[in-house]
């Protein structure tokens, strides 16, 4: 008998109240209860102690369900979507039945279940659902109070995986085929004997006529799983082969000639004083922390599952990334996460379809950023580590597919066991141990499947949900434990691609491996061998352990709750092998395998972009003008996502993301990871997507100037700065999208060079693009600006160096630092007007470069007592910030500055600091700053209310404050 | 018997080291230990006068926060807690550890330690929310001592305490309510957001035992115990330097953790 559990909440719940406001935004006025269910075909369920323990007396009735309601709407998950509140509900019957009987299936269910008493109809009950569901991964169940009688409550629902035994197993392919059907064979995938196809190869035609010949040469046909792991492992998402393929009359390609040369030859001009440790190689790249510590940085993109399931997608991300920090080297602990989220208006209701026949709608804007800010929150904070800065940007043509970007700072010991702790090799020999979550059958495709434009076929199963427990449980046990007792070789973390991806790559090590994939643990039978082999299921990580050293290092993980298995063994055999019980199911030469894919030249055009610059009339009311400026979304207050991330835990919080009394959202953060160590991590970012349209360099130098101005103004130490590429990019098989690519590397290179910032880390996602259908049926590619973001992670030698943006008192001086030019071109400020303009803000990287090394300088000498880097919307919006941050008047005059007024103001010009500094501090800062010509003093901290800027506005605190907070205050 | 810590951690947990490190700051000696090797011995906790479950979210707060792994305890180590309380020892749990005293029956365990009298649930605005409050602080017990006031963060999407009229009766009357939110200058919060960052009831922050030496508090001591960790370090770090003084690295929380190391020294 299945056994249902209802656990009805305190009347003043929360939760149920969201959903009361929900429905009020729907016109409804409704009363709503929140039920707990959980549900489980166990006879362990059934007893009644069971119950009680899932409830807390003093708010929660057990089996008490009212009934005085008009409509039941209950929430739960598909078979097979990680449902972690199950989890946890298994766990505990299995403790409570220990003392009992053993029963062999405790698993139970989670759904939730809201009780509605309103004057609502079926459809706003739908609608409401809609909101607050996703079809994708939840089911829904719907009642009206009559039929809740009729049935005698909700029904029983156990939603149990249950796969047909009778194809596990491998499936030989014919590659004998003309070049049409090796096209629809990539396009649709592996037929199965159904006729159903298994989901996208993404594999172009050249890449099919290689592996047709390999196997021409091997003399059989291909195996379902040899090319799925050619699929995964020669895939854009893993391979990065835009950046690796010759380009023009780049041989190299555009990585190894400008990105990784910008960093070698930085690392060789710096000789001894050279930050880096490990770059590009590893999960993550890792500088120099201090003496006894490096530091590790890692961003990530998650952006073709959050437009799909943005929770799923964005938590996904997070722990993903999470892993790979403890994937570096002998495993990094994870000391910060950071995000970005680049978003179309949450306030706009597009109407775009995947299918022609309008019935297949895209989320709505405001579900997708709803979803992805509570994604990165459940995982980040149920993890444990501290979230200090982000981003979010907006632009709508984010609709069809958000960028959502993940990082991960850790913390490592440089030495481990006297051995340098960033290295790691698979030894043959060595058994492959894979730790963590269970294999199912979600997230498979996801490699193949984010190096495509999402359109109509893109497949469900590619939606994955984190679990952060499971992998919190794993983390602690490596880092906090069996790390430092020396029993691995080398650790990675499964992500695209699964075990294809970390088991191949490990073994490039040791030059092989053998894989006994029948001994892999599943989360229910009936999985396919291929599917086993490239599932994304999360929370796995991938161990080399030397043959005397796996008995001991299961049974740790054993003891921490985690489970861990021997799979397999590395090999120098040159070979990679894997058996199904007696069948030998694949056996590539590794060489094929992972250099293999023929090189594909690439070629490129570039026009610039933009249009004549606009002959605007200056703007009747500064004030006006000023406050929509502040309330645009690229601006305006993100404190209702600051609050929600932890950005205290561990203790090591020093500047955070509101700064002030007036908690202005700040662009950088300042953390101090090691307890024992007075000495700091900076991080912050930069990016312009919208300079793109325009000139792509323009936007790569912008985003990376601000990335490092930012940390600059904070006070980073100059010298100890690296940098992070993340490139996101769109329709990257049209040559002038590759144009616009080629010319913004170039430029990051000859930036990087000049400022000596390496670059650590990569990585990129080229097809953002939505193609799919308007409300008319009608075909539409929606695609993202191309947009690159710069990270910086740098080292400050000590937190009281620590600079804030909120100026601290009154009387003292203000001063702009760089210069402000004629440059509003795709500035937030013609935006706002409807105009794109010419006048793109140019990047003078060797003037930036003087004025950061002085303000190093005054930053090192205490001598300034606020500082905020200019970005979008310019001065004015600068100033506004830091008004209100204070909650501090300014007296502002620009009169010496010759452009006008709103181009002052409003202006995007890069390379430019707003400080304030102490009447005591005046005289060594200016001669500091002497010889350097675009230091000019501006005004001063005033005891009024008011930002004044003479002859041009003023505005109160108040004022400016409302006007900063209000767009997006209510989500 | 000097003060020794045990902290547990595992399942989430996830401030174990923090803790553990104020414990060292106040020069309280101790020990991280995973809940399953305590589970294994239960013994250990006699080695131990101090015990201190710290923040995070165990198991995921499904099923109720601090539910579940409170749950596990009781199970399998119930016996050897009551045996602990019993002795002259000191108990504290933040955050989620605070929730899973609660859901423990520890506190405020206004009949016998086992029995829950109130729950720590949703916050009202129904999401987390992390930020700085001020506490107003008026108990007896060991761990409060000399202390009015302390400002130091939140860090949940579950710290409402919600009970009966009767409980919260009884517990005022039993000076068991150890801290209340209030408004910067002092006021009570009355429920009012941001202050009350959670909507608990009579702006409940933290409460004890009968005895006070069981402390359950949803804000974050140890996170609040250095001046560079506070949220206006950087106001008062550029007041300090205007007029020429040095700045205590010290802030509220660490005395929490000095009057637990006084406890067992006087």
């Amino acid at each position: 008998m299945h056994t249902r559990i209802e656990i009805l909440a305190h009347k003043d719940d929360g939760r149920a109240h969201q959903i009361e406001k929900t429905l009020d935004s729907m016109g409804i006025k409704a009363c709503v209860r929140a039920v707990d269910v959980y549900s489980s075909a166990s006879v362990d369920a059934q007893k009644d102690s069971f119950a009680q323990s899932l409830a807390n007396p003093v708010t929660q009735k057990v089996n008490q369900t009212p009934t005085d309601f008009d409509w039941a709407l209950e929430i739960g998950f598909l078979p097979g979507v990680t449902d972690n509140v199950g989890h946890t509900t298994s766990e505990l019957l299995k403790l409570s039945a220990q003392n009992d009987n053993d029963d062999a299936d405790q698993e139970c269910f989670s759904s939730r279940l809201y009780l509605i008493k309103g004057e609502a109809q079926r459809d706003d009950i739908e609608k409401l659902s809609a909101i607050i569901s996703n079809k994708l991964i939840q089911r829904i169940s719907i009642k009206s109070n009559d039929e809740y009688a009729r049935d005698g409550g909700m029904d029983v629902v156990i939603p149990k995986v249950v796969l047909e035994q009778n194809d596990v197993i491998a499936d030989n392919v014919n590659l004998d085929i003309d070049d049409a059907a090796l096209e629809t064979l990539s396009k649709y995938g592996i037929p199965n004997a159904d006729g159903s196809k298994r989901g996208p190869l993404g594999l172009p035609l050249v890449y099919l006529k290689a592996i047709q010949a390999y196997f021409k040469k091997e003399g059989r046909e291909a195996t379902d799983i040899e090319l799925e792991t050619l699929a995964q492992t020669w895939s854009e998402h893993c391979k990065h082969t835009i950046f690796a393929s010759p380009i023009d009359d780049v041989a190299k390609g555009l990585y190894k000639h400008y990105i990784q040369r910008a960093t070698k030859e930085i690392r060789a001009e710096r000789g001894d004083q050279d930050i880096c440790v490990s770059v590009f190689s590893d999960n993550a790249g890792g500088i120099i922390f201090d003496d006894n510590y490096l530091i590790t940085d890692k961003v990530e993109t998650h952006n073709s599952p959050s437009a799909l399931d943005p929770f799923g997608g964005a938590i996904t991300g997070i722990v993903g990334v999470n892993r790979d920090c403890m994937g570096f080297g002998q495993g990094a602990k994870p000391v910060v996460n950071r995000y970005g989220f680049c978003l179309a208006d949450p306030r706009k209701t597009p109407n775009y379809f995947r299918d022609a026949k309008c019935t297949d709608a895209l989320l709505p804007p405001s579900n997708i950023m709803n979803g992805v800010i509570a994604g990165v929150e459940a995982g980040g904070n149920c993890s444990g580590i501290p979230t200090p800065s982000g981003f979010v940007y907006f632009d709508d043509r984010f609709a069809g597919k958000p960028l959502v970007f993940v990082g991960t700072i850790g913390l490592m010991p440089r030495e481990i066991n006297g051995k340098p702790a960033h290295e790691k090799c698979a030894q043959p020999g060595d058994k492959i141990v894979v730790a963590g979550g269970r294999v199912g059958a979600d997230g498979i495709h996801g490699a193949t499947f984010s190096s495509v434009a999402l359109d109509e076929g893109s497949p469900a199963t590619a939606v994955q949900i984190g679990d952060p427990i499971t992998q919190k449980k794993m983390s602690d046990a490596i880092i906090k434990e069996i790390r430092d007792f020396g029993w691995y070789s080398a650790i990675t973390d499964n992500g695209a691609g699964g075990l294809s991806s970390s088991v191949g790559e490990m073994a490039e090590g040791s030059g092989g491996f053998h894989l006994e994939l029948e001994t892999v643990p599943l989360k229910y039978p009936g999985l396919s061998p291929w599917e086993i082999w490239i599932s994304e299921s999360q929370e796995r990580m991938t161990f080399s352990v030397p043959p005397e050293n796996t008995d001991k290092l299961i049974a740790f993980f054993a003891k921490r709750g985690v489970e861990a298995t021997v799979i397999g063994t590395y090999t120098d055999s040159g070979r990679a092998k894997i058996s199904w019980h007696d069948d030998v199911i694949m056996d590539l030469e590794m060489d094929f395998l992972h250099d293999g894919n023929p090189e594909t030249p690439l070629t490129t055009t570039f026009t610039r972009g933009g249009e004549a610059e606009p002959d605007l009339a200056e703007p009747d009311n500064y004030e006006d003008a000023m406050l929509t400026m502040l309330g645009r979304l690229n601006i305006c207050s993100k404190e209702f996502i600051a609050t929600q991330y932890d950005h205290n835990v561990q203790g090591t919080a020093v500047l955070g993301p509101l700064q002030g009394k007036g908690r202005v959202y700040g662009d950088v953060s300042v953390t101090r990871p090691a307890l024992d160590s007075p000495k700091a991590v900076v991080l912050s970012q930069g990016l312009f997507p919208r300079y793109s349209d325009i000139d792509t360099a323009a936007m790569a130098a912008a985003g990376m100037d601000m990335a490092v101005r930012n940390a600059v103004a904070a006070g980073v130490d100059f010298s100890r700065l690296a940098l992070l590429d993340n490139f996101c990019w769109c329709s990257s098989d049209e040559p002038e999208r590759l144009g616009q690519l080629k010319r913004a590397v170039e430029t990051i290179y000859d930036i990087a060079v000049k400022y000596q910032t390496p670059f650590i880390s990569g990585k990129d996602s080229m097809f953002n693009d939505f193609k799919g259908y308007d409300e008319n049926g009608q075909a539409i590619k929606i695609s993202a600006p191309p947009t690159l973001l710069v990270s910086s992670i740098g080292i400050m030698p000590h937190t009281k160096h620590s600079i804030s943006l909120a100026p601290k008192a009154a009387g003292d001086s203000v001063y702009i630092l760089g210069e402000t030019k004629d440059e509003l071109g795709a500035s937030e400020y013609y935006d706002e007007l409807g105009h794109l303009g010419s006048n793109v803000p140019e990047t003078d990287a060797h003037q930036n470069l003087r004025l950061y090394k002085l303000y190093a300088r005054a930053s090192r000498d205490c001598l300034i007592s606020s500082a905020l880097a200019v970005g979008y919307g310019g001065l004015g919006v600068t100033l506004a910030k830091k008004t209100i941050a204070g909650q501090f008047g300014l007296d502002i005059d620009l009169s010496g500055f010759e452009l006008r007024s709103d181009k002052m103001l409003f202006s995007e010009s890069t390379g430019r600091i707003i400080v304030t500094v102490a009447p005591k501090n005046k005289k060594s800062f200016e001669r500091n700053f002497k010889g350097f010509e675009h230091c000019h003093y501006i005004g001063s901290v005033s005891y009024s209310e008011n930002l004044l800027i003479r002859d041009i506005l003023t505005l109160d605190i108040k004022t400016l404050d409302e006007a900063y907070k209000a767009p997006l205050r209510d989500y | 018997m000097s003060a020794k810590v045990i902290v547990l951690s595992g399942y989430g947990l996830n401030s174990e080291e923090e803790l553990l490190h104020a414990f060292e700051q106040s020069g309280v000696e101790g020990d991280i230990v995973h809940i399953n090797d305590l589970i294994e011995k239960p013994d250990t906790l006699s080695a131990y006068n101090i015990l201190a479950i710290p923040g995070g979210f165990s198991y995921g707060d499904d099923t109720g926060s601090g539910n579940a792994f409170a749950q596990k305890m009781k199970l399998a180590l119930w016996d050897a807690l009551k045996a602990f309380v019993a002795r002259d020892t000191l108990t504290i749990g933040i955050c989620n550890g605070c929730q899973i005293l609660v859901n423990l029956g520890l506190v405020p365990a206004l009949n016998e330690y086992g029995e829950r009298d109130v729950a720590v649930t949703y916050n009202a605005s129904a999401r987390y929310q992390c930020r700085w409050i001020d506490l107003a602080v008026e108990s007896a017990s060991p761990w409060l001592k000399d202390i009015d006031s302390l400002h130091i963060p939140v860090a949940h999407g579950e710290g409402r305490f919600m009970m009966e009229d009767d409980t919260l009766s009884a517990l005022k009357e039993n000076g068991q309510i150890a801290a209340r939110f209030v408004t910067p200058d002092g006021t009570a919060a009355e429920g009012e957001f941001p202050h009350n960052p959670n909507g608990s009831v009579y702006d409940i922050a933290a409460m004890t035992d009968k005895t006070g030496r069981i402390l359950a508090i949803m804000p974050h001591p140890e996170r609040g115990m250095f001046t560079w960790q506070r949220d206006d370090y950087h106001e008062i770090k550029d007041a300090a330097q205007r007029e020429g003084v040095n700045l205590s690295d010290e802030s509220d929380g660490l005395q929490i953790f000095k009057n637990a190391a006084a406890y067992f020294s006087s």
